[in-house]
């Protein structure tokens, strides 16, 4: 009885408001989903112990606990005090310290939270300028990387265990015999903005003066720094500030996803879009590009372009706007742009974007173009890594010529690189010249470009010496290997993305012996000082000048960054006409992909980044915010190039370009350019820990150092296969009620109160169904708890996810148990896309999927996000259908889960509308999850190594649940109970007990970078979140069945163009539900009025 | 005849007997073990590895509570102090003396003590020592007059129930905050029950019977 994953549905055909494709599709499998409390096979015994076994099992175990009565005294435990108790210590008590994590050559600052000497939660440095508290989702896990047991733990010999002294002495003795100045030695490093690492690397290049310095990085953004310096001559790259900014034209740049500081361009950008504050404006975010990204998903216009035609677009845009601004020599450029790309070319594009109506595309980008021109210096064009430098250069002197400098977007100056790249590396390598090669960090074996055929290139070397933090594929041909450290076990420093000092410092000792890389090059060169601390002491004391050093230092640490601490000023910049030349050369016209010649788009993944995360549990668990696609990368295609291909959901393809081919499922994405082949890096590790072994497959062996980022001439070819993906979309759907609300800019000024018309009729009587018989008790209580979500800041990134799975324990099941619906995540977030219903033709028969998949409205979807979790209902559902009583109502309104109580009836996961309740199937703290071990019955267990380790991640102050217990969001339960307990030891013998507004905040909210989630006392009519309810734009989800759920939403508003032809006057969804009420169900729920005429969006075909 | 009680039923009779006697054994068995105080431990007196005295340095020396315990009005958990805290009187006081061998030893090693624990809650219960002390409930209130133990023993049963008597029910728990850790004071019952209902009103003292106020 081998259990088989069930899969997610194939699509069909139908209607408009829709999670999925297949909900779209309204097949009979999806119906069943829907129906049933968990997907097939979840709530089913079908594992190989049969039932009869297990009662054997279970009985026999039962009658060995009873003979050994080992369960009925409770054991002797020891408590072990401090010998001398460390100064300021109190047993109990968190302490925060400020650190940063370093990610590229930025770090994001930190604040991070230790129990008892063990790091367990990573939280945003409140105190920094840049992000004020926001994080990402990868740092919100790369704790869990810290605590992980395949990290690389011991210093190795050609695989052979040495002593640390033994390799120690190695390093030291190189450094020694470098007498001829290094010849022969050469560096090949990760890229780290930490100063004191520039330093060492100086002094190691004045020490070895013949050595060479390589710098790689699979995905570079200091392509912006480079363009930037082409395009005005002087060394200076680009600090956005996107909460200035009203009108943002992004080309490829996913800055609210993979680009670099997306934790603060979401913080910008959310400020930006506030929808109450009129005077303020509210920005309008034009995105172009080839996949669907998460910037993507929020713009308020999207043009989906194959990758190489961006550029054409972008000649077009510079055109138009150079052609419109005062200066004269914008103006002759203008004309030499306008040369490049005619009107044929122009309607190619259009055609290539879907849009083959005539002069289409024209009136797009001349709107768009008209827009950025009405909004001189309050508006910003940005370009994504994936596109060539003239696209940046262009992008940049947009930004010059719209006065958007100082506004929207500051140049600062920058070091100007002066390390080779990887290929000139493996030339060199190849040549012989390479006695001793040094790799600190990265992992080129796996990433390097495939033309370089690293692994032969780097055996070329005599020794090869590498710091890295696991024993990966670059450990395989490596002489010598030293064991990384990790952030949290590291003194070190870097700079913010607005420049600014931060220090990193260590929050417990190396669980390894890890090394730093600062030590390690400090050892390699042999120099005075090795210990990181006393390295990055010298740099803060050479970067501040002045002042009593050790009081700075002190403030320093404590603060975690040093304030003025720009040491690069903003520059002056304008055009560098020179370099136009060169741009327009750059600028040729390419042919648009087609069926036969496919483009290949290689992108970050939103999980394990370049492959980086692959061995972190938490990240490769998280649903991607677009495809919800978890454990694995997909062969993205959009459906018209699916149907052509004759290729469906889950069928293996080969993917070849060149000579090199690639093999992966394939997985069809609304809102993909055609002819374009979506291909996350990251994925299909040869060598990795248990947790990333045999997730995804790899596509870095398609990447050439000449396309590096978007491949042309691929060919896309079935292989029979099948690879089963597991994604979470269709789990725990709702049925298309009015779940997500939105409006337009114009139609909220219109009509403020657009939410109540979306309402549905509330059931007669208006008495909830569930009444709370704690309703008399919240009288006397003090607060009262509430959440508001504000679905115009939400931009799905996944921190609030992460950041809620750090720390309430959740653990992760593996990809088997996603697949039966049984994921643990307190919170989820939902995706929705909506189109409008009047391009559909015939919407109410079923059709053929192949049909249906050629017309194109289905690919200009609209996509929402909304954060799920408990909603907190006063009148709760759930808790009237617990035979024990184990879900109850707290007087402060919180509907609590006493684990201990619960016996497992899930009756309480059955009677929730919002489908927010998680079942442990499994003891999945305990169980192996990997290779189906998790049915080796009750004798299975994790690993002892990994048990240990996992459990030091666990946040102390939350129970971790076992098996056969319900759980769910307690709205951070043991967050507000400190804050309490706190208020009240401060009160004493006062009745000042009520908790200050933003006293508590919970993980999600604490994490989210655009503030999106409010938490607080709605008893208190002067807090925060009792304020945001009376927002016009709140709303309760599924209001019509009277749960009067506590955590409200607050709806979103988009802000589109009227001069452009995919101007819409009511956001489709808001048209969907409208037809939709109409037609699905008659006679009922017809509480809503009529909003809006139905216009007809101009001209969309 | 036979079709009506088959063969196997002849042995029915014993087999309801030997299920009655065993049921019964258990019922009173599980009475006898789960109703005991001995279950909840109260009386539970290990012998300690160090033979302290809290009557001596207490009762006698009226030493403050907060002096060894010190965290236990600002943390969760009241901690055991640590052995350089001892050697504050005794690097002094009975210096040589052969019974403080183990704690000289672990101030000069660093090598913990290793006490034997007493009082424990259920690891689901997040029980709180400062917000109990800073609000007017004794160590009395649970440790009994642990002032005047020679040994510490588990003085009362920390079930649930006995948690939940004293939230359903403050009032006869609270004392003014000077009185927290003078475990000796006593108050008039009649005047103690006026007392502590103006605290549980002037302090905002809520009965607070949730299952979030214990469990998370």
């Amino acid at each position: 009885m081998k259990t088989i994953p069930p899969r997610c549905p194939e699509p069909e055909g139908g209607r408009q408001y829709w999670r999925s494709l297949d909900q779209l599709a309204e097949t009979a499998e999806f119906q069943e989903w829907v129906a049933r409390e968990f997907p097939a096979g979840a709530s089913e015994c079908s594992d190989p112990v049969t039932r009869r076994k297990f009662m054997k099992l279970m009985s026999a175990s039962f009658i060995f606990a009873g003979l050994g009565l080992s369960g009925c005294r409770r054991p002797e435990e020891t408590i072990y005090p401090f010998s001398r108790l460390p100064e300021n210590y109190t047993h109990g008590q968190a302490v925060y310290y400020a650190t940063a994590r370093p990610i590229r050559n930025q770090v994001i600052p930190l604040l991070v939270k230790s129990h008892e000497g063990r790091p367990t939660k990573v939280e945003g440095n409140p105190q920094h300028p840049d992000g004020q508290g926001a994080t990402d989702a990868h740092t919100q896990a790369s704790l869990l990387n810290l605590y992980d047991p395949d990290r690389a733990q011991r210093f190795t010999q050609r695989g052979n265990e040495v002593s640390r002294p033994v390799a120690l002495d190695l390093l030291a003795k190189l450094g020694k015999d470098q007498a001829a100045g290094g010849r022969g030695l050469s560096l090949l490093l990760d890229q780290d903005g930490s100063p004191s690492r520039e330093r060492l690397l100086e002094a190691l290049r004045k020490k070895f003066p013949e050595a060479r310095l390589y710098e790689y990085e699979p995905v570079d953004f200091n392509i912006r720094r480079t363009s930037a310096t082409t395009a005005f001559g002087q060394p200076v790259e680009p600090v956005y500030r996107f909460e200035q900014a009203r009108v943002i034209v992004s080309l490829d740049a996913d800055f609210l996803g993979t680009e670099a500081g997306s934790w603060k361009s979401i913080r910008g950008f959310a400020k930006g879009r506030s929808a109450d504050q009129p005077q303020a404006g509210m920005s309008r975010l034009y995105m172009v590009e080839a996949l669907l990204s998460l910037t993507g998903a929020n713009a308020d216009h999207r043009l989906r372009l194959p990758a190489s035609l961006i550029a054409a677009l972008a000649t077009r845009l510079a055109a138009v706007v150079m052609g419109g601004v005062e200066s004269a020599d914008a103006r002759s450029f203008a004309a030499s742009l306008n040369a490049r790309i005619n009107k044929a070319d122009l309607e190619k594009i259009g055609v290539a974007a879907g849009q083959d109506a005539p002069g289409w595309i024209e009136r797009w980008v001349d709107g768009c173009a008209q827009d950025l021109l009405a909004n001189r210096g309050r508006s910003l064009v940005c370009a994504g890594y994936r596109q060539p430098a003239a696209v940046h250069a262009l992008a940049h002197w947009l930004n010059a010529l719209l006065g958007n400098v100082g506004q929207t977007v500051d140049y600062r100056q920058a070091k100007a690189g002066h390390d080779g790249t990887i290929a000139e590396l493996a030339q060199a390598l190849q040549r012989g010249e390479v006695d001793t090669l040094v790799i600190v960090g990265g992992n080129p074996a796996y990433n390097a470009p495939a033309d370089l055929e690293w692994e032969k290139s780097q055996r070329r070397a005599k020794t090869v010496i590498r710091l890295g933090y696991y024993e990966d594929e670059t450990f395989a041909s490596c002489d010598w290997h030293f064991p990384a450290a990790h952030y949290l076990e590291s003194w070190g420093d870097g700079r913010s993305p607005d420049g600014s000092l931060v220090a990193m410092q260590p929050l417990i000792e190396p669980l390894f012996g890890g090394m730093t890389a600062l030590e390690f090059l400090a050892r390699l060169g042999g120099f005075e000082k090795t210990s990181a601390y006393e390295i990055v002491r010298e740099t803060f004391q050479a970067l501040s000048p002045g002042g009593n050093f050790e009081e700075a230092w002190k403030k320093y640490l404590h603060d975690g960054y040093r304030p003025g601490s720009l040491n690069q000023a903003a520059a002056p910049v304008v055009p560098d006409w020179k370099a136009g030349e060169g741009i327009l050369t750059a600028l040729q016209p390419v042919a648009p992909p087609s069926s036969q010649k496919l483009e290949v788009v290689f992108h970050l993944d939103y999980s394990v980044d370049d492959g980086r995360y692959n061995n972190n549990g938490w990240l490769q668990e998280m649903p991607d915010p677009i495809t919800k696609i978890t454990w694995d990368n997909a062969v993205l295609i959009s459906r018209k190039t699916a149907a052509e291909l004759k290729v469906k959901n889950h069928e293996e393809v080969e993917v070849t370009v060149g000579s090199r081919r690639v093999r992966g499922p394939v997985w069809i994405q609304p809102g993909l350019a055609d002819y374009t082949l979506g291909l996350a890096l990251g994925y299909g590790r040869r060598r990795t820990g248990r947790v990333g072994n045999q997730t995804g497959f790899d596509c870095y062996p398609l990447r050439s150092s000449a396309a590096l980022h978007c491949a042309t001439g691929a060919a896309v070819k079935a292989t029979g296969g099948r690879g089963e993906l597991v994604c979470t979309q269709d789990h725990w759907s709702m049925e298309g009620r009015p779940i997500i609300r939105e409006a337009t800019l114009k139609q909220y000024a219109e009509q403020p109160d657009f939410v109540k018309r979306l309402n549905l009729e509330v059931p007669p009587g208006g008495q909830p169904l569930y009444p709370n018989p704690l309703d008399k008790a919240r009288e006397k209580a003090l607060h009262q708890w509430g959440m508001v979500i504000d679905l115009n800041s939400c931009v799905g990134c996944n921190a609030c996810v992460l950041a809620c799975q750090s720390e309430n324990n959740v653990p992760i099941v593996g990809k088997e148990q996603v697949g039966k619906g049984r994921e643990m995540h307190w919170l989820r977030i939902d995706r929705y896309y909506t189109a409008d219903p009047l391009l559909a033709q015939d919407r109410k028969t079923t059709r053929p999927e192949r049909e249906q998949a050629a017309e194109h409205w289905i690919d200009n979807a609209q996509v929402i996000q909304q954060p799920m979790m408990c909603q907190h209902c006063e009148s709760a559902p759930c808790e009237s259908v617990c035979p024990v009583n184990a879900t109850v109502h707290d007087e402060e309104g919180l509907n609590v889960m006493a684990y201990n109580r619960c016996v497992g009836t899930r009756y309480c996961s059955n009677n929730c509308p919002f489908k927010v309740r998680r079942f442990n199937f499994f003891d999945y703290n305990k169980r192996p999850f990997q290779n189906h071990q998790l049915y080796l019955g009750p004798l299975a267990k994790k690993p002892q190594d990994e048990l240990e380790l996992v459990k030091l991640a666990k946040n102390p102050d939350v129970s971790v649940r076992m098996r056969g217990v319900m759980e769910k969001c307690t709205y951070c339960v043991q967050r507000i109970e400190q804050a309490k307990i706190a208020q009240k030891i401060q009160a004493g013998a006062s009745g000042n007990v009520e908790v200050a507004d933003g006293a508590i905040r919970t993980a999600c909210e604490q994490a989210c970078p655009a503030q999106a989630i409010v938490f607080g006392n709605v008893a208190d009519p002067n807090s925060r979140v009792a304020r945001l309810k009376k927002n016009q734009r709140s709303y309760s989800v599924l209001e019509f069945l009277n749960t009067k759920p506590r955590t409200t939403y607050l709806a979103r508003i988009r802000n589109p163009n009227p001069a452009l032809p995919d101007y819409y006057e009511v956001p489709l969804s808001t048209r969907e539900f409208e037809a939709g009420n109409g037609t699905h169900e008659p006679g009922g729920h017809a509480g809503s009025e009529p909003a809006q005429d139905h216009s007809h969006p101009k001209g969309s075909h | 005849m036979s079709d009506i009680f088959p063969k196997w039923t002849n042995q029915l009779p014993l087999k309801i007997a030997v299920g009655l006697a065993l049921t019964g054994t258990l019922a009173v068995g599980g009475v006898w073990y789960y109703f005991t105080p001995k279950y909840t431990r109260v009386g539970y007196q290990p012998i300690q590895p160090v033979p302290f005295s809290h009557a001596a340095h207490a009762e006698q020396m009226g030493i403050d509570c907060r002096y060894c315990h010190s965290a236990v009005d600002r943390a969760w958990y009241s901690n055991v102090p640590s052995s350089s805290t001892c050697m504050n009187c005794h690097s002094q006081v009975l210096a040589t003396d052969p019974r403080l061998e183990l704690v000289r030893q672990s101030a000069k090693t660093g090598q913990p003590i290793p006490w034997v624990q007493i009082h424990k809650v259920p690891d689901f219960v997040y029980f709180n020592h400062a917000v109990h002390v800073n609000r007017g409930v004794s160590c009395f209130s649970c440790h009994g007059r642990i002032d005047q133990a020679v040994e510490v023993r588990h003085e009362k049963p920390l079930s649930m129930t006995f948690c939940l008597d004293c939230h359903r029910n403050p009032a006869p728990n609270l004392r003014p905050p000077e009185q927290v850790f003078n475990l000796g004071w006593t108050n008039d019952a009649a005047l103690q029950n006026a007392a502590g209902q103006k605290f549980v009103h002037d302090w905002k003292i809520l009965s607070l019977q949730s299952c979030s106020t214990c469990h998370r």
